[in-house]
């Protein structure tokens, strides 16, 4: 069995070496000549390439700043979560990329500088690097980075590509609230926005929102979220609207489903709120992870004193005004 | 020697720090437990799915492994361990006739079962 297991990781690691990452940009040359550069100092790559990022991004920030929220001196270097959460603290939200250099092609291409990670040396003596990818030259197979103490570092496709694949493709690019990266996809747009919600002040996490609904208005999950934001910011209006929305979208949206009725519930609408849960319940099979929470949901109503909608709010919140 | 460092130091990137987030036990779902929920129910699909290709079955069978309480153990898996098999699932050469492709299957079950402690076969002496 042990032969067998060798044989297999064998095989899966020629193919990794054979096949690689195939890059086949095409058109044209691209680099982004104004973003500032910070020299590194010692071994602090990772406050250096985050304020590369963020003043590019129009923060006013230096790397001095940044050091004491991500560098970790007993490890020289700092972790991707704490550059993220860096990177929120100034108000922009940290978007990784999807892992293939198709993504940060396109980033480049729209005009943003891109934070990797890279693994200077091997798997099993690793070496990590913060650097930030400026610019491409298809023609010539190079990449440019501000990277170390050098403003304008040139790599070979192959040597870059092979050192970010060994930190497994981490890429990410600080976006002012409301910007849409150019390589997006809904799914992990909504999840960044999701991971940023209480960390970015209400008022800039609602242009997040916004912005994702304007990009992808046929996506049930960014409606959910941007309906569960505005419930938060105590806009049950707003948050009806939205929730309605993602339920015509997707009509089996559980989560929509039990948020709208628990929405409902809280504002008095207990016989609009009963029908919500009812359809939730007959979706969700016991043992899933959502079916504690819409079984509290529906329980609580089915212990409300009275079964009407008698709220002040019911017709607004219930009625498809949306279009309005 | 090398190899079983290979996958020692695949399978400590791959399976390092679990932690299954459940959604609190409130009436309104949070955006991002929401999210992980339905991604966990995803992953589960694609890993369940490869369990139920027959070539994948066949080497299960081979292994003296029982189909369905691989599955079952797959189901209870945290959300991270899940995530990964998925994403490695999905990384696989689509199609499957290829040897590379059943190797990477086999690889694959392997993972699977060594994490849902089916049997211990990456634990070295």
């Amino acid at each position: 069995m042990r032969a067998a297991v060798a044989a297999a990781g064998v095989l899966m690691a020629l193919a990794g070496c054979a096949t690689g990452p195939s890059i086949k940009p095409t058109g044209q040359a691209v680099e982004l000549t104004e973003v500032p550069f910070f020299s590194q100092q010692r071994y602090q790559c990772g406050p250096a390439a985050l304020a590369t990022v963020l003043v590019d991004s129009g923060v006013r920030v230096s790397p001095e700043d940044l050091v004491p929220l991500v560098y970790v001196p007993d490890r020289k270097g700092s972790f991707q979560p704490e550059l993220k959460a860096a990177a929120r603290r100034y108000d922009r939200l940290p978007y990784v990329l999807a892992p293939e250099p198709a993504a940060l092609l396109a980033e480049l291409d729209a005009g943003n500088p891109v934070l990797v990670l890279q693994n200077l040396l091997f798997d099993w003596w690793p070496q990590w690097h913060y650097a930030v990818v400026v610019g491409y030259y298809p023609d010539r197979k190079q990449l440019v980075l501000r990277s170390g103490t050098s403003e304008r570092r040139i790599e070979s496709f192959r040597s870059f590509f092979r050192s970010w694949q060994g930190a497994g493709n981490w890429a990410v690019v600080a976006l002012q609230p409301g910007q849409i990266p150019a390589s997006a996809a809904p799914a992990r747009y909504v999840a960044m926005a999701a991971e940023s919600e209480s960390l970015i002040p209400a008022s800039a996490m609602a242009l997040v929102f916004e912005a994702g609904l304007q990009a992808w208005p046929d996506d049930a999950d960014m409606a959910f979220a941007a309906a569960n934001h505005a419930r938060l910011q105590g806009d049950p209006v707003a948050a009806a609207t939205r929730y309605r929305q993602a339920l015509r979208i997707e009509a089996n949206h559980v989560g929509a489903l039990n948020n709208f009725s628990d929405l409902l519930f809280t504002e008095g609408c207990i016989a609009s709120a009963g029908t919500q849960i009812a359809i939730a319940r007959g979706l969700v099979p016991a043992g899933s992870p959502l079916d504690p929470v819409i079984t509290a949901t529906a329980e609580a109503i089915e212990a409300a004193p009275q079964t009407q909608d008698e709220g002040p709010l019911c017709d607004r919140l219930t009625s498809s005004s949306f279009r309005r | 020697m090398v190899i079983k460092r290979l996958i020692c130091s695949l399978i400590s990137v791959a399976f390092f720090g679990t932690g299954m987030l459940m959604p609190v036990q409130a009436a309104m779902v949070g955006t991002q437990a929401y999210l992980q929920t339905s991604d966990r129910q995803a992953n589960i699909a694609i890993v369940d799915a490869a369990l139920l290709r027959s070539d994948v079955q066949q080497q299960l069978a081979d292994l003296g492994v029982d189909v369905e309480n691989a599955r079952q153990r797959v189901a209870g898996l945290p959300d991270r361990d899940l995530a990964r098999l998925a994403e490695e699932i999905e990384s696989m050469p689509a199609g499957g006739t290829s040897l590379l492709a059943v190797v990477g299957i086999v690889f694959i079950v392997l993972l699977i079962l060594e994490v849902t402690g089916v049997i211990d076969i990456f634990k070295g002496r």
